[in-house]
């Protein structure tokens, strides 16, 4: 996934604006996300089936899209751990 | 049942949960094919006051195949959507629903149907009224004209989607009752008086989805079906419910809402097949898979769990079936494969190598004058394994075939045997009158006039 894709991908689902969520900026990362015109305006479900692997895959819509970013599953990890 | 609650995931989803599927020519109209799928199994007609309803958030459909790889060439599919008129209220009805526009009717579910050929979806209706439940003499009178209100024409095609009266007939709470059948009682292993069957389903209501089609919109090529050997005359047909992958809890609406593309948890063609076929195991997985990938399966066709059973259970009665250890062709011929030409005389609905779980029709073949409900076994062309009437009684004929009455249609050197062509449950038809055209199914019954059942502790 790049860094776009990244950054859409966590604009759209709303990470870090609900309450009680951890920032995923933790560990260095790029600390904002840039919306893209074309990203998801729909609630969307993030699913981690392995947490050993780099696979995300986004529920939106009629869609399933399939991520490849183990960055984003450790940033994603790191946040249902609290950290 | 046919698959009325057949696996252990989908019999806790009722809502999305195939019991029967039917495929056969009109006899209204023999350029004409009926095709059936009912869902939400054992609906007792007084549910009140959440009447029974499709689910807004399933995705119905039924599916035809008319090529060799049993992949679904042609797909209806049935959304539905619930509207609630007054949400103060907790009433199903505020009054009579004389017309199924009534504003009497509290919660009236329209739906849109699409049609989807090789993967090309065109929305052929929306808000295609369904007809209310069947309430009571008060709230629902003259029943059959609501319902009648409710079939629609679409183009060439006419439509239904609502509750009917179940039309199967199976002894339920005797046959999972280690196997027993009523009328052969003293024989089984754990003998008792003989005596008739019954009929478990009667007097339930069933949620059906039915479509008349041009039997030439459902060849590859369009032409009229005319010649019974002609591959193009057959076509592999099947039902599916699906739901979306991901389902949350909104707790602003107070419902799950699900999230993410259609998964598959409901399936059906032959009637029984993942019921007394798939072991328990593999019920719920079978259900999320195509036709196609039965190939997996197909051992359990070959050798089936029940065949071994009957003669365990029946001692001394199926001698012939118990010593009989070849792959059963038969089965998986009428199952899997379709029966090709040459095994009955004139017949086929063969659709190629691929393995796959379908009611397979060859359209060709007219309906029967003289309609026989044991089907092709009792030479009625017209009827199941060739598609599947309403009238077919399938229990029978596939509890004959199990038993072995058509192995020789394979293999010449078998002998059926005696027990195999007496085989049955012993129940009939005891069901709601058919209609004489579409949608065929018989009325709902209906709660008002539905009185209490016989249940015994012992």
């Amino acid at each position: 996934m790049s860094e776009t894709n990244r950054r859409k991908f966590l604009a759209a689902a709303g990470i870090g604006t609900a309450a009680g969520t951890v920032g995923l900026v933790a560990g260095g990362s790029p600390a904002r996300a840039t919306p893209h015109p074309e990203r998801a305006k729909e609630p969307l479900l993030a699913l981690v089936e392995d947490h050993r692997g780099s696979e995300v895959r986004l529920l939106v819509g009629e869609r399933e899209v399939v991520v490849q970013d183990r960055d984003l599953v450790t940033r994603l990890l790191n946040a249902a751990g609290g950290r | 049942m046919s698959s009325h609650r057949e696996a252990p995931e989908i019999s806790k989803d009722p809502v999305a949960d195939s019991t029967d599927v039917y495929a056969f020519v009109s006899p209204a109209d023999p350029s004409k094919v009926i095709l059936i799928a009912n869902f939400i199994p054992l609906q007792k007609p007084d549910g009140g006051p959440n009447f029974y309803e499709f689910g807004d958030d399933v995705l119905y459909e039924i599916h035809v195949s008319n090529t060799n790889k049993a992949e679904p060439n042609i797909s209806y599919q049935f959304r539905f959507h619930t509207h609630v008129r007054n949400p103060a209220s907790f009433l199903y009805n505020t009054g009579p629903i004389s017309d199924i526009t009534d504003a009497t009717w509290n919660r009236p579910q329209k739906y849109s149907l699409t049609r989807v050929v090789n993967g090309e979806a065109r929305q052929l209706a929306s808000g295609l009224t369904s007809p209310p439940v069947n309430v009571g003499p008060r709230s629902t009178p003259n029943y059959a004209a609501l319902a009648e209100q409710a079939v629609h024409t679409v183009g060439n095609h006419r439509v239904f989607a609502g509750q009917r009266a179940d039309a199967f007939h199976v002894d339920l709470g005797s046959i999972f009752d280690l196997g027993a059948l009523r009328p052969f009682n003293e024989a089984h292993v754990i003998s008792m008086p003989n005596m008739g069957g019954v009929n478990a389903v009667q007097s339930y209501n069933v949620h059906t989805i039915a479509l008349e089609v041009p039997a030439k919109a459902l060849t590859r090529d369009g032409a009229a079906p005319s010649d019974v050997l002609d591959r193009r005359s057959t076509i592999g047909v099947w039902a599916t419910a699906s739901r979306k992958k991901g389902s949350v809890f909104d707790a602003q609406q107070g419902k799950f809402v699900g999230r993410g593309p259609w998964v598959q948890v409901s399936r059906l063609g032959n009637p029984l097949f993942n019921e007394v076929i798939v072991p328990m195991g593999r019920k719920d997985k079978w259900n999320s898979l195509p036709p196609n990938a039965d190939d997996k399966f197909a051992k359990y066709v070959d050798h089936p769990e029940l065949a071994g059973l009957l003669p365990a259970l029946y001692p001394g009665v199926f001698p012939n079936l118990a010593a009989y250890d070849k792959s059963r062709a038969d089965l998986d011929a009428i199952l899997l494969t379709g029966i090709p030409s040459g095994v009955v005389p004139g017949f086929t609905n063969y659709t190629g190598p691929v393995k796959a779980d379908m009611l397979r029709l060859n359209m060709a073949i007219p309906p029967s004058d003289n309609p026989n409900s044991l089907g092709l076994v009792a030479g009625d062309a017209a009827g199941f394994p060739n598609g599947r009437r309403i009238i077919d009684d399938v229990v029978t004929i596939e509890l004959r075939a199990v038993a072995g009455l058509t192995i020789p249609l394979v293999d010449p050197s078998y002998t059926p045997d005696g027990a195999a062509s007496a085989v049955e449950d012993g129940t009939s038809d005891t069901n709601a009158d058919l209609l004489d055209d579409f949608p065929f199914l018989g009325l709902p019954g209906g709660g008002y006039q539905t009185q209490p059942g016989t249940t015994q502790a012992s």
